[in-house]
C-alpha cells in the first residue's frame, strides 16, 4: 500500500487556509435525554429530536437467541415475529390494518444477546402507535394458526436463504467457529429446530423473558418529554412487575490451529469465504482503537484488503473485515469472494495481507488517515431519530452511557503507532484461523485442502448449518 | 459489518417511492438553485443539523444510452470515474477523500449515473477539486481498465449469476423489451464485460459527461453562496459539449403475453411478472403509485393478505416500478413456498388484479395509501443523503425538484376511479411478461 502522503498534507493545508472557521473536531455531543425506571422495572429513555414530524421507538429485551433451548434454535426469533400476530383485543389482520393505516413501521427480531423491536410513527399518530406497540408487547395471544403459519414460513425461509451463499455464510461461519457455545447456534433456527418448536415453547419464552425488568425502551423524536413520560407511564405502568432469570453466557475459547469447512453449493460460480477467529465484546476498552486499526485493515474502500483483493488485482467486487461486538466475545472475520478459478489465489493473498498487517503495522500517516475517516463519517450515524433511539438503547443495554460518544474523538486521537502494533498482536489472529467457504466443491476442494490439516465438508442441501 | 462493496448497478431494487406534503414546507426544506454558464444546474438545501454534507452529481446517462456489444459500459465507466484523472492519479481519489474524512459511492441505473460524496463540511473545497478533476481530465490507464474489468465481472457473478432473483430479473426485462435498450442489464452481459475496449470508454465519456448533462445537489451544513462560489471556481471553467443523442427507440405495443422459464439448481422457485407502464413523468404516475401502495405496502396490503397470509402460497410478494425516462415495467416478484407451483401464485395475483379492475379500492385503502406515502416522504427527509437523492431524482426524472414537495397535493387528487382505471389500462394479459425460475437438479459432478 502506498498512501499519498504528499497529497494529503498539501490538501489538508489548503482546506485549512480556505475555511479557517470550520472547527471540524468540535467535541461530539449527544442531544440530552432523560432516563427513568418505572416501578415495575421498565427502563425508559426519552430524547427530543425535532427535524421531521416522526417519533421512533427502540425496544431492547435482555434475551436473544442465546436463550433458545437446545434443539429449539430460532425460538427467540419466532417469538419476536409472532408478537404482532394477535392480542387479547386485536387479530393479526386488525393489527396490520391499524399499523399500515397510519403509515407506521414496525419490526421485531432477535439477535444473539437481545430481542428487539422498533417502531416509527408520524407525530400526529403517536398515541395510536403507542397503543399498538404496548398492546402487542403486553397482550400477545399467539393464536395457534398464526404460530403454525409463521413456523412454516421460517422453514421455507431457510431454504430460500440457502439459495444465496451470501445470505447464509455468516450462520455457517459462526456455527463452525463457536461449536457448542451458544453463539454457534443459528439464531433463525434450522430445518430441524423449527420443526421442533411448539406454541407452548413460544408462550413460555414470552412469559419468561418479556418482562418489564428485562426491557429498555428508548423513544426519540418530535415530542415533549413530559407528555411522552405520561403517555408511556399510562401504557406500560400496568405491566406486572416480574424478573427474568439471569442469563450467563460463558466466554468462548478461541480456536487453536487451523480448521476449514467447505460447504458444497454445486451451482456456484464463485467461492464465498470467511476467515477469522473469536473477536471482542462490545465493552472491550480497546474497542475504539480496534476500530481504527480495522478501518485500515479491512473497514473501508482503501483498506489493505480492498486494495489488494479488489483495486490492484480485480479478483473480487468486495473484500473487508469486521468485528461483531457482543456481550461476550463475538466473531471476527475477513470476508470476500471470487470466481472458482481464482479461489486459491485470493485465499493466498488474504493470508498474505494478514501477515503483512502483523509484520508492518501502520505508520503515523496511515493512522491519521483512518482517524479522520472515522471522525468524518460518524455524525451521519447519529443523524436520525431511529438511529439515536437504537444507539441510546444499545448503550443502556451494555451498561454504558453518553460518554461513549462524547469521548469518542479523544479516544481516537489517543492511538499511537505503538498502540496500533499492540492492538494487531492482541486482536487480529494470524496462526489460529477458522476458514469457512461456500462454493462448488468439485472444483475448489483440491486447492483448499492445503489451508488446514483437516478439511470438513457439508452439502448446502443438508439440513442445519 | 461496514459496507465495503461499492459502486452498484441498480438491479432488482426498486428506486424510490416518495410522496411529498404541504407539511414539508413547514419543515423549512428550502432548495436554492443556480445554473452555471456551462449548463450544470446546482441545487442546494441548507441543513446544519450535523456538520456534514451530502453532495450528489446526477448524470443523465445510463444503460439506455448503450448499444449491443458494449452493454454495461455506463456502469463500467462509473467504476472508472474513481480510477484516476490528471491531478489525482489512480487510487488517489479514494485515498485523499477517505484520508480527509469523506466517503463516496456511486450507482448506475438504466437511465442515470449518480455519484455520491459524504464528508465533513471542512473538506468541501477538496471535494469540488476532486469532482472537477475527474469530470475535466479523466485518464484511462490500460492496466487499471483490466483490473477493474475483473471487479465488474465479479460484481456480475454476485448480483446476477449467483443470485436466482438476479438471473430471473435479467431474463424478464430481456423478454419484455424487444426494441428499447431497457432490454439489457445495467451491469452488462458477461461477454460484453469481457470485450469492452478503451475506445468504448472514451466515447462514453465524450457522450455523457458534459457538465450540461449533469445536475449537482448539495444538502447539509453549507451556505448557498459558498457552494455557488466553489462551483464557479472549479466546475464552471469546464467546457460543455453536445448532450448524448436522444434515445428515439420506443418499445412497440406488446401484442400478447410473453413467458420465459429459467431452469437451474435451486431449493425454491421464483415468479416475476412485468407490465409495461408509462415513463415516470406522465400523469398516471400518481395513480400507479397509489395502486402499488394498496396492493403491496405492508402486511395489510391486498397481495400480502391473499398470497402470503390467507392462501399461504408464497414467502414474499412485492411490486413496483423505478423512476425511468422512458416507458418502463411495473414488476411483481414473489418467492413461492416449497412445493407450491408458481402457477398457483400467478393465478392468485391475477384474481387480485381483476378485483381491483372491477371494483377499485375502497375509501379506507385510498386514505391509507396517502398516509403511507406521506410517512415515507418524511423518512426520506430524515438524512442529508436522503434529501440529496430525492431532490436530485425529482429534478432529473420529473424535470422539476419541486414535484417532490407537491407530491402530497398530487396524491390527494387521485380518486378511487383513477386507481381502478390504471389497473384496467395497464394490468392486462396482453401487456404482461411472466418469468419463472424452476428448480432443477444440481449440475453434474466432475
Amino acid at each position: 500500500m502506498k498512501p499519498m502522503r504528499h497529497a494529503v498534507t498539501v490538501l489538508a493545508l489548503a482546506v485549512w487556509l480556505v475555511l479557517p472557521a470550520a472547527a471540524q473536531e468540535a467535541a461530539l455531543k449527544l442531544p440530552p435525554y432523560k432516563k427513568l425506571r418505572l416501578k415495575n422495572g421498565l427502563t425508559l429513555l426519552l430524547m427530543e429530536h425535532r427535524e421531521v414530524p416522526l417519533v421512533s421507538f427502540s425496544l431492547s429485551l435482555k434475551a436473544g437467541s442465546v436463550a433458545d433451548p437446545a434443539g429449539k434454535e430460532g425460538l427467540a426469533s419466532v417469538t419476536a415475529g409472532l408478537i404482532r400476530k394477535g392480542t387479547k383485543t386485536r387479530t393479526a389482520d386488525q393489527f396490520s390494518a391499524e399499523l399500515d393505516f397510519i403509515g407506521g413501521l414496525f419490526f421485531a427480531g432477535a439477535a444473539a444477546d437481545s430481542s428487539s423491536a422498533s417502531a416509527e410513527f408520524m407525530k400526529k399518530d403517536t398515541a395510536k402507535g403507542l397503543d399498538l406497540l404496548s398492546d402487542m408487547l403486553l397482550n400477545p395471544t399467539f393464536p395457534p394458526d398464526e404460530v403454525a403459519k409463521l413456523l412454516k414460513q421460517r422453514l421455507d425461509g431457510i431454504r430460500a436463504a440457502k439459495d444465496q451463499a451470501q445470505a447464509v455464510i455468516g450462520t455457517y461461519y459462526n456455527a463452525y467457529l463457536y461449536g457448542n457455545h451458544p453463539y454457534g447456534r443459528p439464531g433463525g433456527g434450522d430445518e430441524k429446530s423449527l420443526a421442533a418448536i411448539t406454541r407452548e415453547d413460544v408462550v413460555q419464552f414470552h412469559q419468561t423473558w418479556y418482562t418489564p425488568g428485562n426491557t429498555i425502551l428508548a423513544v426519540v423524536g418530535d415530542f415533549s418529554t413530559a407528555e411522552m413520560e405520561k403517555l408511556l407511564t399510562d401504557k406500560f405502568g400496568g405491566w406486572p412487575a416480574k424478573a427474568s432469570p439471569a442469563l450467563n453466557v460463558p466466554d468462548p475459547a478461541p480456536v487453536q490451529g487451523k480448521r476449514l469447512l467447505l460447504v458444497d453449493k454445486p451451482d456456484s460460480t464463485q467461492t464465498y469465504y470467511r476467515i477469522g477467529n473469536i473477536g471482542i465484546t462490545r465493552t472491550n476498552p480497546d474497542r475504539v482503537w480496534i476500530d481504527v486499526v480495522n478501518t485500515l485493515f479491512g473497514g473501508r474502500f482503501t483498506s489493505m484488503l480492498s486494495t489488494e483483493l479488489r483495486i490492484k488485482s480485480g479478483l473480487t467486487y468486495g473484500a473487508g473485515s469486521f468485528f461483531d461486538e457482543r456481550r461476550v466475545r463475538g466473531p471476527f472475520a475477513v470476508a470476500s469472494y471470487t470466481q472458482n478459478a481464482t479461489t486459491e489465489k485470493i485465499l493466498d493473498m488474504t493470508l498474505d495481507v494478514l501477515k503483512r498487517l502483523h509484520e508492518k503495522g501502520f505508520s503515523e500517516e496511515e493512522l491519521k488517515s483512518a482517524k479522520a475517516y472515522i471522525k468524518g463519517q460518524f455524525p451521519p450515524q447519529i443523524e436520525t431519530c431511529d438511529q439515536l433511539a437504537r444507539l441510546i438503547a444499545e448503550l443502556e443495554f451494555f451498561g454504558l452511557d453518553e460518554r461513549e460518544i462524547t469521548t469518542l474523538y479523544a479516544k481516537i486521537d489517543g492511538l499511537t503507532v505503538a498502540d496500533a502494533r499492540r492492538i494487531i498482536q492482541q486482536y487480529f489472529p494470524l496462526e489460529n484461523l477458522v476458514f469457512v467457504l461456500i462454493g462448488k466443491a468439485s472444483e475448489v476442494e483440491p486447492v483448499v485442502k492445503k489451508y488446514a490439516p483437516k478439511l470438513d465438508t457439508k452439502s448446502i442441501s443438508q439440513p442445519g448449518f | 459489518m461496514k459496507s465495503i462493496s461499492r459502486r452498484v448497478c441498480l438491479g432488482v431494487a426498486v428506486l424510490l417511492c416518495l410522496a411529498g406534503a404541504q407539511a414539508a414546507r413547514a419543515q423549512n426544506i428550502e432548495v436554492k438553485t443556480h445554473t452555471l454558464k456551462n449548463g450544470m444546474k446546482i441545487l442546494v438545501q441548507e441543513d446544519s443539523s450535523i456538520p456534514n454534507v451530502a453532495l450528489y452529481v446526477f448524470y443523465r446517462i445510463g444503460a439506455r444510452n448503450e448499444r449491443p456489444g458494449t452493454t454495461g459500459i455506463s456502469h463500467f465507466f462509473e467504476h472508472m470515474m474513481f480510477n484516476g484523472a490528471k491531478k489525482y492519479g489512480p487510487g488517489e481519489f479514494d485515498r485523499v477523500m477517505e484520508g480527509s474524512g469523506g466517503a463516496n459511492n456511486a450507482y448506475t441505473s438504466k437511465d442515470v449515473t449518480v455519484y455520491q460524496n459524504w464528508f465533513p463540511r471542512s473538506t468541501l473545497e477538496l471535494i469540488f477539486d476532486l469532482e472537477a478533476d475527474r469530470i475535466r481530465d479523466l485518464s484511462f490507464d490500460p492496466k487499471v481498465i483490466e483490473s477493474e474489468r475483473g471487479v465488474v465481472a465479479s460484481e456480475r457473478r454476485s448480483s446476477v449469476d449467483n443470485s436466482n432473483f438476479g438471473i430471473l430479473y435479467e431474463q424478464l426485462w430481456a423478454t419484455a423489451f424487444t426494441a428499447h435498450p431497457y432490454q439489457w442489464p445495467v451491469v452488462g452481459w458477461m461477454v460484453d464485460i469481457q470485450n469492452w475496449k478503451m475506445d468504448d470508454l472514451k466515447r462514453h465519456f465524450q457522450m455523457g459527461y458534459s457538465p450540461s448533462n449533469a445536475t449537482m445537489v448539495v444538502s447539509g451544513d453549507v451556505k448557498f453562496p459558498e457552494i455557488v462560489a466553489l462551483a464557479q471556481k472549479y466546475i464552471e471553467p469546464i467546457p460543455s459539449h453536445d448532450p448524448p443523442p436522444q434515445v428515439t427507440t420506443r418499445e412497440p405495443e406488446q401484442m400478447g403475453e410473453r413467458r420465459v422459464v429459467v431452469k437451474k439448481f435451486a431449493q425454491l422457485p421464483i415468479l416475476m411478472i412485468g407490465y409495461h407502464v408509462p415513463k415516470t413523468a406522465y400523469a398516471d404516475y400518481y395513480a400507479l403509485q397509489m395502486l402499488q401502495t394498496i396492493l403491496f405496502s405492508g402486511q395489510s396490503s391486498r397481495m400480502y393478505q391473499r398470497i402470503v397470509d390467507k392462501d399461504q402460497l408464497a414467502l414474499s410478494i412485492s411490486g413496483g416500478s423505478s423512476f425511468a425516462f422512458d416507458p418502463t415495467l411495473f414488476m411483481i416478484s414473489s418467492q413461492p413456498k416449497a412445493g407450491v407451483d408458481p402457477a398457483a401464485v400467478e393465478k392468485a395475483v391475477y384474481e387480485e388484479l381483476d378485483k381491483m379492475k372491477k371494483d377499485g379500492p375502497n375509501d379506507e385503502e385510498l386514505q391509507k395509501a396517502k398516509n403511507i406515502l406521506l410517512a415515507n416522504f418524511f423518512r426520506q427527509m430524515k438524512t442529508i443523503s436522503g434529501k440529496s437523492n430525492a431532490i436530485g431524482s425529482y429534478e432529473v426524472f420529473f424535470g422539476d425538484y419541486r414535484k417532490l414537495f407537491t407530491a402530497a397535493d398530487d396524491y390527494s387528487k387521485v380518486n378511487k376511479e383513477d386507481v381502478r382505471r390504471v389497473a384496467q389500462e395497464y394490468f392486462t394479459e396482453k401487456n404482461r411478461t411472466v418469468a419463472t425460475l424452476v428448480p432443477d437438479s444440481p449440475p453434474e459432478k466432475k
